[in-house]
């Protein structure tokens, strides 16, 4: 088979004139450093001898760097002018595919063979197409005139063998990856299918030890680490696939299948530095592969480099095309950059041939959008999401009737030093075990020391993040829960369609991305408050709203946090006002509101501090942006973030906290509360827009609610000249919330046991 | 033929830094298939064997790590590093004298490294000899005041050695320098309650609680605490606590399941095993002081059906002592042995201490069920003292016994008693299982042995009241 990524020479006619820059761009290709083919290359396009062919080699290596869009151009031009070459559709072919536009590929790859049937390539890349559109016979024909045409191909052998496992013949399928194997020993495909058809045979034991065998007896080459590493990533995860994939990179550097790999499964392992770094690297060896793009845009969310994640999604979409993926991630990062009509926007692009993800994309960002994040515009966007996900055939086995101990089941990947584990620990601890028998379904492994005292005080503790919601809906059930709860939502790693499965008799929402309503008919309730939800607030909710006596939640203050200092005011020119929320709260009229509270006072500073102003760019850019809003830079300052105690520390600086909208801060607020610094929100209709005032009222402060922007400016204002009156709350603001309900877990486990048998006794009806 | 890939040049320089720097970031899984490798290349099998040993060490695959540390070693017996590494090993191995001898060549070799006369002091420490661990210890922390490692194993050394407000010095001082550190609020709790200072430690280990620190070595502490308080009923969640956060630990979990009434059907011999390890120097004088009676009561007991060896005219034959201990029912029958007397433990350090007694013609580190199923001599006498206390179905092990007999055989065991025609058997808070007297009669008479003699008696003082027992004789049944 032709090297797909090496220069296509001009068969004749050759000239002096822009010969030399010809050649010098055809070097540069074949000596694998595309980049550097560009300028000789472009500067021959006018010739009038090599001016097609330097077209069609700058349209290689354009796509060989990646840059699909460009190279789209050129190659068609290409195709027009030199109409018995297979080169350029067949490569406008696979352009076509990596966009996910088969029609068009499978068109162009029989426009190649039509101009060149020996044109193996293009026969192995229709096959594919071909067996992917369900047609597995005529993919077979394809592949075996190839490989009567060229019977030592390694890709038609391995194409072949790969068909054979579809077909259900292992043993074929075993034998043709050998084949490609013993002739290209790191040959990442075969590596793959060779540990499939392995594990199709004889299961998972039998397939690692003929594996180990393999490379026991053959231990330089790749393959056998590669297969060994498959097998164990499909076994226990991608951190299990790591020693193999780490030394199968040492022995064959060359490989960018192996690196990329690598790359996604350091990505999956959360080695987040070293992920980053090897998907670099395997971008620039893998250009056309989106995967890469979208994996690396994951690794640097979870880094907090939002700017760096959206340059690399734009350059990603003007690549590929809006593919849906591309876009949620895009939706994600502006959101969470804190533009959220351009993240709803985006978001809604990709509804179309998005599915149940673009769904949960959208209600993932429709809370913080400042217009249509309201109560009823998120009923109905979960209630979207609900229809496309309808309740499966339940999985109850049991219906325990009666009274005796409830065993409750808990369902989130934040069982720990996370948002959760803050707002609900403190009150699971004091619930009676007598009486309630916790069990968690965690989602994510942690390892912290609030991770240590939920596993103390659950009975059992099962880590099923690796699983399908069916099997974790399974085990629920088998484990016969009474009451499953709920405690991801739609938010970064929940699994609200476990619901769907009615793994448990009672099943409720509580904390956790508890934005609004979920939407699902397997949610029978959401435990909440009379402040998160007045009477009348019912109409949002398709759940029964469970209402605590005090709070929904109880908040347990870090051990480790720093005594409250003085009022910083006193011994400042001015006030300083903080928002610690994270930029996806922060949205045009909130910045219109401090605007508007900055000048009126004119010595008065805000910061803001948030890990994604860590990143220099998006600093800039939301600098920008604060601008734009008439926010007088000079006494506004940009921080990142702190590890927590140092987080807690730096409210040291701040004398009134101004909360965001639509999206209130929850555990920000109680933090700043407990710091001795008061809060001043403004309340909205959704679940979210209300967790300022439930605390806030939970302390007694509930005057430092305002209805309207008009009034949150006003208080601002009007509270920023009362220093005498900042400086005596602030004196006593930890001692007011140390004997206030938010932070009183026996008062509050013994309201959250009353409303779990309440909602039990109701079923059990 | 088939081709084998052929390595590169550099192959090997890659792989030995690749491996380096994943056992440097603790990842030793990592480093193992790329160790596999570099032993395969022509030179450097004892760079990757010293390697391989310290990766297989931090997996805790110990024989593994020790047959590797054994090859970097053949050809330089005077490598320091190696030395360490397997000193390390073999004391996660439990086999402290062989780990001396190690650590003792690495200070020789290298005089000048605290970690080595760390190491040697910790290998002496485990073998009880606290006065050269503390001089090495001592001598390392001097060498590096600020290296906590240093001070925290120093401060178990007062500990261990009984020399408790020493080892409270040390651990207040690095509390104060480190208060989160994992395992140092619980060990100081210890060292309180090691004391004698149960309300102490108590306080201790609840003020650690309070600041966030949750580990099962706290909260075990914390309950064993409240035990020793008298504090039982407190002490349930902390054990159950302690267990969940160490799942696999088999002492814990018995202890949880005692403390809260859950039972099964008898100890793990991982707890029976611990109990006793950490108990071995102190059970003689703990029992003792307990008023631990069943040993003189089983001596009575043969005295009264064996008239004739009372009177010092006949011997008994083969003797087996199931749970020997440390072989206080091989004292109380000492001078009426005639055959072998064959003790059987879980524990190691209780048989050392019975080895000692130089009375046991063998001592065997068992399970019971499992050591009777291999098959012994027809025995005189099978002596189960404060054995079954551990099980709590008895079916099995009376009918192995049985089978042991000679068919004159007497079998005599200690239980302690439940109250009859409720359940066959309840797993106390203490742990320890008490037997129905009714169920007894059921097991013996399915086991095919007839009760000689059922005497009621207490068989020791616990805090402030006795435990009510039986004591019986039992022979195999006619045919």
């Amino acid at each position: 088979m032709r090297c797909r990524d090496c220069s296509f020479l001009p068969g004749r006619r050759r000239t002096e004139m822009g010969a030399v820059a010809y050649r010098a761009g055809l070097e540069a290709l074949r000596a694998g450093t595309p980049a550097e083919a560009l300028a000789p290359l472009t500067a021959t396009l006018d010739d009038p001898v090599h001016g097609e062919w330097a077209r069609l080699n700058l349209g290689l290596a354009l796509q060989a760097l990646g840059r699909l869009a460009e190279a789209e151009g050129h190659l068609a031009m290409a195709m027009a002018a030199l109409p018995d070459l297979a080169e350029p559709p067949f490569r406008l072919g696979t352009i076509a595919g990596l966009r996910g536009d088969p029609a068009s590929a499978m068109a162009l790859f029989r426009a190649a063979l039509a101009r060149d049937p020996a044109h193996i390539p293009a026969h192995a890349a229709l096959a594919a197409l071909t067996e992917e559109a369900g047609d597995r016979a005529a993919a077979r024909a394809l592949l075996e005139t190839a490989h009567r045409l060229d019977a030592s191909e390694p890709e038609l052998i391995l194409a072949l063998a790969r068909l054979a496992l579809t077909e259900g013949n292992a043993d074929a399928a075993r034998e043709g990856a050998a084949q490609v194997l013993a002739m290209r020993p790191a040959h990442a495909a075969a590596a793959r299918l060779f540990a499939e058809a392995s594990l199709a045979l004889g299961g998972m034991t039998a397939a690692l030890a003929e594996v180990s065998a393999c490379a026991e007896a053959d231990p330089f080459a790749a393959g056998w680490a590669l297969a060994g590493a498959w097998l164990r990533e499909a076994a226990e995860g991608p951190a299990a696939a790591l020693a193999d994939l780490r030394t199968a990179q040492l022995l064959a550097p060359e490989v960018p299948e192996i690196l990329a790999a690598l790359g996604h499964a350091l990505a999956g392992a959360e080695r987040t530095a070293e992920a980053e770094a090897t998907l670099r690297a395997a971008i620039a060896a893998r250009p056309g592969d989106l995967d890469l793009r979208n994996r690396l845009a994951t690794v640097l969310w979870k880094a907090n480099r939002l700017s760096a994640m959206l340059d690399l999604l734009e350059a990603a979409i003007r690549d590929f095309g809006p593919h849906p993926t591309l876009l949620q991630n895009r939706a994600l990062a502006l959101n969470a950059i804190g533009e959220q009509e351009a993240a709803l926007a985006t978001a809604e692009a990709a509804l179309a041939g998005g599915g149940v993800p673009a769904l949960v994309n959208r209600i993932a960002v429709l809370p913080y959008h400042p217009e249509a994040g309201t109560a009823a515009g998120l009923r109905t966007a979960a209630e979207a999401i609900g229809q496309a996900m309808p309740l499966q055939a339940p999985l109850v086995v049991r219906r325990r009737l009666g009274e005796g101990r409830l065993r409750v089941g808990l369902l989130s990947g934040g069982l720990g030093q996370h948002p959760v584990g803050w707002l609900t620990l403190a009150g699971l601890e004091a619930l009676p075990e007598v009486e309630f028998e916790l069990f968690a379904y965690a989602l994510k492994p942690r390892a912290d020391p609030l991770a240590a005292r939920f596993r103390a005080r659950c009975a059992r503790w099962r880590e099923v993040g690796a699983m399908e919601d069916a099997a974790i809906a399974g085990l629920i059930a088998e484990d016969g829960i009474d009451i499953l709860i709920e405690m991801g939502g739609y938010g970064e790693g929940g699994r609200p369609f476990v619901l769907q499965y009615r793994p448990a008799p009672v099943q409720l929402k509580w904390v956790g991305a508890q934005f609004s309503t979920l939407g699902l008919a397997g949610c029978d309730g959401i435990l909440t408050d009379r402040w998160e939800t007045p009477l009348g607030a019912e109409p949002h909710y398709t759940e029964r709203l469970l209402r605590l006596p005090d709070g929904y939640v109880c908040y347990l203050p870090p051990p480790y946090a720093p005594p409250v200092t003085p009022l910083p005011a006193l011994a400042a020119d001015g006030v300083t006002f903080g928002c610690f929320n994270n930029l996806a709260k922060v949205t045009a009229p909130v910045l219109a509101a401090w605007a508007r509270i900055l000048a009126a006072l004119p010595t008065a500073r805000l910061m803001l501090r948030t890990h994604a102003l860590g990143e220099a760019t998006t600093r800039a850019r939301v600098g920008e942006r604060l601008a734009r809003a008439g926010l007088p830079l000079g006494r506004v300052a940009l921080e990142g973030g702190l590890p927590h105690r140092e987080l807690l520390a730096a409210y040291g600086d701040i004398d009134i906290a101004l909360d965001p909208f639509p999206y209130a801060g929850g555990l920000t607020v109680c933090e700043a509360l407990w710091m001795g610094v008061p809060v001043l929100a403004l309340a909205g209709d959704s679940f979210c827009g209300r967790h300022a005032l439930s605390h806030l009222s939970n302390v007694g402060l509930a005057d430092w609610v305002a209805g309207t922007a008009d009034e949150y400016v006003t208080q601002a204002i009007a509270r920023a000249c009362d220093l005498d009156g900042l400086a005596a709350l602030r004196q006593g603001l930890r001692g007011r919330v140390a004997a206030s309900p938010l932070v009183d877990a026996p008062r509050f486990a013994r309201a959250l046991g009353g409303v779990l048998r309440q909602a039990w006794a109701t079923a059990a009806r | 033929m088939t081709m084998l890939a052929m390595p590169d040049e550099s192959l090997g320089v890659r792989l030995h830094a690749g491996a380096r720097q994943l056992l440097q970031d603790q990842r030793p899984a990592e480093a193992l298939p790329m160790l596999d490798r570099l032993a395969r290349l022509p030179g450097l099998a004892t760079a990757a064997a010293l390697l391989r040993a310290e990766a297989l060490a931090g997996l805790e695959r110990l024989a593994e790590a020790e047959a590797a540390a054994d090859l970097a070693l053949a050809e330089d017996p005077e490598w320091s590093a190696a030395r360490q590494l397997r000193a390390r090993i073999r004391l996660a191995r439990g086999a402290a004298k062989a780990a001396i001898d190690d650590a003792a060549a690495a200070v020789m070799a290298t005089p000048w490294d605290p970690g080595a006369k760390a190491l040697l002091g910790t290998a002496l420490l485990e073998e009880r000899l606290f006065d050269e661990a503390i001089w090495f210890l001592g001598e390392a922390m001097q060498a590096e005041p600020s290296h906590s490692g240093f001070r925290r194993r120093l401060g178990q050394a007062f500990m261990l050695a009984g020399r408790h407000a020493a080892a409270a010095e040390q651990f207040t001082q690095l509390l104060a320098a480190k208060p989160g550190e994992p395992g140092l609020a619980a060990l100081q709790a210890q060292n309180a309650l090691l004391s004698g200072d149960a309300e102490g430690a108590v306080a201790m280990a609840r003020a650690g609680l309070g600041s966030g620190i949750a580990e099962a070595s706290l909260h075990s502490v914390l309950a064993h605490a409240l035990v020793a308080a008298g504090r039982m009923g407190e002490a349930a969640p902390h054990f159950a606590a302690a267990a969940r956060l160490s799942p696999g630990n088999g002492y814990l979990a018995h202890l949880a399941a005692a403390a809260t009434g859950e039972g099964t059907e008898r100890a793990t011999e991982s707890y029976v095993a611990a109990l006793f390890d950490g108990y071995a120097p102190r059970f003689e004088a703990s029992l003792l002081s307990l008023g631990y009676r069943v040993p003189g009561l089983i001596r009575r007991m043969v005295e009264r059906h064996c008239p004739a060896v009372a009177a010092g005219q006949e011997r008994l034959g083969p003797v087996l002592d199931l749970g020997c201990g440390t072989g206080l029912v091989g004292v109380a029958l000492a001078d009426y042995l005639g055959g072998p007397l064959t003790g059987i433990d879980l524990s190691r350090g209780m048989l050392e201490l019975a080895a000692a007694k130089q009375l046991y013609a063998g001592l065997h580190e068992c399970e019971i069920g499992a050591f009777l199923q291999q098959g012994v001599p027809p025995q005189a006498l099978i002596v189960a003292a404060d054995v079954f206390i551990y099980f709590g179905r008895l079916e099995e092990v009376l009918g192995r016994c049985r089978a042991a007999l000679a068919p004159d055989g007497m079998l005599i065991f200690s239980l302690e008693r439940s109250e009859p025609y409720g359940p066959p058997w309840r797993l106390g808070p203490s742990g320890r299982y008490a037997h129905a007297p009714d169920y007894l009669a059921r097991c013996l008479s399915e086991a095919g042995l007839v009760p000689v003699e059922q005497r009621m008696e207490d068989l020791r003082l616990e805090t402030d009241h006795a435990v009510p027992g039986l004591l019986v004789l039992a022979r195999p049944a006619p045919h």
